[in-house]
């Protein structure tokens, strides 16, 4: 492996040092550690090589290396290549490592390579007794990070559907990732572990408007957004189950007293699983139909 | 997030460099403790930098790096004097994780600061690109985590989710974690004498005890899981396309996937949780097998009926 590394960083130097594109030959010929190789060895292990520079996230890009476009050479920009020095504190740097080791991605907590990018670690602890996952569908989230950081327009399938959208936010709520972005004037939500097929465009395709909240999309209860007419339902739950129902509407309550509220529907389907929950300890008062909307989704379960 | 051994070995070089340029007279000590390093592969990787560098490879060429004593040093590679850029893995992973403590009420105000260097480093001109809400119930997973690291024990009033029964527990709290847009608290129960995972907002109240406990020396993986146990309720239900979101929130085994249906086994302690889920789905799901959850429903589903007076 020592021979691999010495070999990278002398082709990483060269190419962040020779300020225009060069194409694969004259990296055969000048860069230490490719001499002597057929043209096979060369063009495998100078493959392996790109895609060892790719995965650390050296922006390696194929250019015109003359005015008439027809040969490409490589180039790295060195603007692009290194991030300048953050200037994290030591005590920054060590609440990032904590986060950082307590955050399971997919089960696995993240590596500390960015760390060491941003300076290093400062911090040694052992487990932190606290824990969050960040879920397995991270990978898809990475591509549409990606694409959010560079303004690239992105097409892809959803539920079977060809979409294009400009995408401004990743989000995460209630255990998911969520995209969100503007396609034909509107704000429109996507699962992320639903999205396949994934094409990006060019880079800076769009504007993204500063004032964009994602939270006025997200954080409604999922009866409240939805494609029926809205509606306000009154709703009744008891004393045992009021603190619960208090806490998930974010109403006041006092211990052991019925709590009689009024919900925002515009999604009566969610809304009547929500109240069904509940079983015999809650009740919608009015409006009738969505009464005869529990009774119904009961008697569905007891198969009537 | 780098995956390979050798980009992750070539990753701490590049990341190395530029400190050392930035840091003249770094002892081996700082180094390995900043870098994760041994000071034999430190050794190793200073060997390695210090037979490369530009084309030409003579003395003028290649970047001088040393050790020497206890001071590690990297002199004629400006051409490194910035770390690689975090790759959009890393950039997201990073900040995900960062956002997520600072939002669970357990960050700090170094938290909140590196998290604003880290969003102008790393996120130009898209400042909300990210946005993560743990869905965090502040009141209680504060004090249950620090019950946790200093190891008091806590007496918790915990009503089930299934039953609705409220009772009183002491627990030994061994962890507390989001998942699923829920947080947890995992730890030993003595009420139940056995390893529990409990909901932290179906807890009541809670008061942490000045009585210490021992932890184990290994604590189970911060997941949602359901033990099966002999005592267990089985049931196997058949999904309707309107009902797959199951799928998603609850620990369940499919069976089979048709093309209309999706069959799956439900396992739980209590015929409640079954049984409410059925009621929620309605004519989207129909129980298949399991005795004790058609006897729940038929309960729960009369008793409903009766208050509506239908």
């Amino acid at each position: 492996m020592r021979n691999v590394i010495e070999r990278l960083l002398n082709l990483l130097a060269f190419l962040l040092t020779v300020e225009r594109p060069v194409d694969a030959d004259e990296i055969r010929r000048t860069v230490a550690g490719y001499a002597d190789k057929t043209d096979d060895a060369f063009h495998r292990m100078f493959e392996r090589d790109k895609k060892q520079l790719k995965e650390l996230g050296v922006p390696l890009e194929l250019r015109y290396i003359d005015v008439w476009e027809i040969d490409q050479g490589y180039v790295v920009d060195p603007d692009q290549y290194g991030i300048a020095d953050p200037e994290l504190t030591d005590e920054e740097r060590a609440a990032l490592a904590l986060a950082a080791n307590v955050v399971r991605v997919g089960g696995q907590p993240a590596g500390p390579e960015a760390l060491f990018k941003l300076g290093g670690l400062a911090w040694q602890g052992g487990g932190a007794p606290l824990g969050a996952d960040l879920g397995g569908d991270i990978e898809g989230a990475v591509e549409l990070f990606d694409a959010i950081r560079s303004r690239r327009r992105i097409r892809f399938t959803y539920h079977g559907s060809k979409r294009r959208l400009d995408p401004y936010t990743i989000a995460r709520r209630r255990g998911h990732w969520y995209l969100l972005g503007r396609t034909d004037g509107e704000i429109k939500v996507f699962r992320v572990d639903r999205i396949s097929g994934i094409v990006a465009g060019e880079e800076g395709a769009f504007e993204r408007p500063t004032d964009f909240d994602p939270s006025i999309e997200l954080d409604l209860h999922p009866w409240e957004g939805g494609p029926d007419p809205e509606q306000t339902a009154t709703v009744r739950f008891d004393p045992e189950v009021a603190w619960w129902a208090a806490r998930i509407l974010k109403e006041p309550h006092e211990p052991g007293e019925t709590l009689e509220t009024t919900m925002r529907v515009g999604h009566r389907d969610a809304f009547v699983g929500f109240i069904t929950s509940f079983g015999p300890d809650a009740e919608v008062v009015a409006p009738p139909e969505l009464r005869d909307m529990v009774i119904d989704r009961v008697r569905g379960a007891l198969g009537e | 997030m780098t995956t390979s051994r050798t980009a992750a070995r070539l990753s701490r070089i590049l990341s190395m460099i530029p400190w050392l340029i930035a840091n003249e007279g770094a002892t081996v000590d700082e180094v390995c403790s900043r870098f994760g390093y041994t000071e034999g592969n430190l050794v190793r990787d200073i060997n390695t930098v210090m037979v490369c560098g530009l084309p030409g490879y003579g003395p003028g060429d290649l970047m001088y790096a040393y050790i020497d004593g206890d001071e590690v040093g990297v002199e004629m590679a400006d051409y490194f004097a910035n770390a690689p850029r975090p790759t959009a893995a890393e950039a997201l992973t990073m900040l995900a994780s960062a956002l997520t403590v600072a939002g669970s009420g357990l960050g700090n105000p170094a938290l909140d600061s590196a998290i604003e260097k880290l969003s102008a480093a790393l996120l130009p001109e898209t400042e909300s690109g990210i946005d993560i809400d743990t869905g965090a119930q502040p009141e209680f997973v504060g004090p249950l985590t620090k019950a946790a690291s200093s190891h008091h024990t806590a007496t918790i009033v915990h009503t089930g989710l299934a039953d609705g029964v409220r009772k009183e527990r002491v627990v030994e709290p061994w962890s507390v974690f989001s998942s699923l847009g829920n947080w947890y608290m995992t730890g030993w129960c003595r009420l139940a004498e056995g390893e529990r995972v409990f909901r932290i907002d179906r807890i009541n109240s809670v008061v942490v005890n000045d009585e210490t406990f021992d932890p184990p020396e290994t604590t189970p993986e911060p997941e949602v899981h359901y033990t099966p146990s002999e005592d267990d309720v089985h049931a196997t239900i058949d999904l309707k396309p309107g009902a797959r979101w199951v799928l998603d929130y609850y620990p369940v085994d499919v069976i089979e996937e048709y093309a209309t249906k999706t069959r799956i086994r439900f396992a739980a302690s209590e015929p409640g949780v079954a049984a409410r889920l059925l009621l929620r789905l309605g004519s989207n799901a129909t129980l298949v097998e399991g005795t004790e959850v058609r006897e729940a429903v038929e309960e729960l589903g009369r008793a409903i009926l009766t208050r509506y007076g239908a």
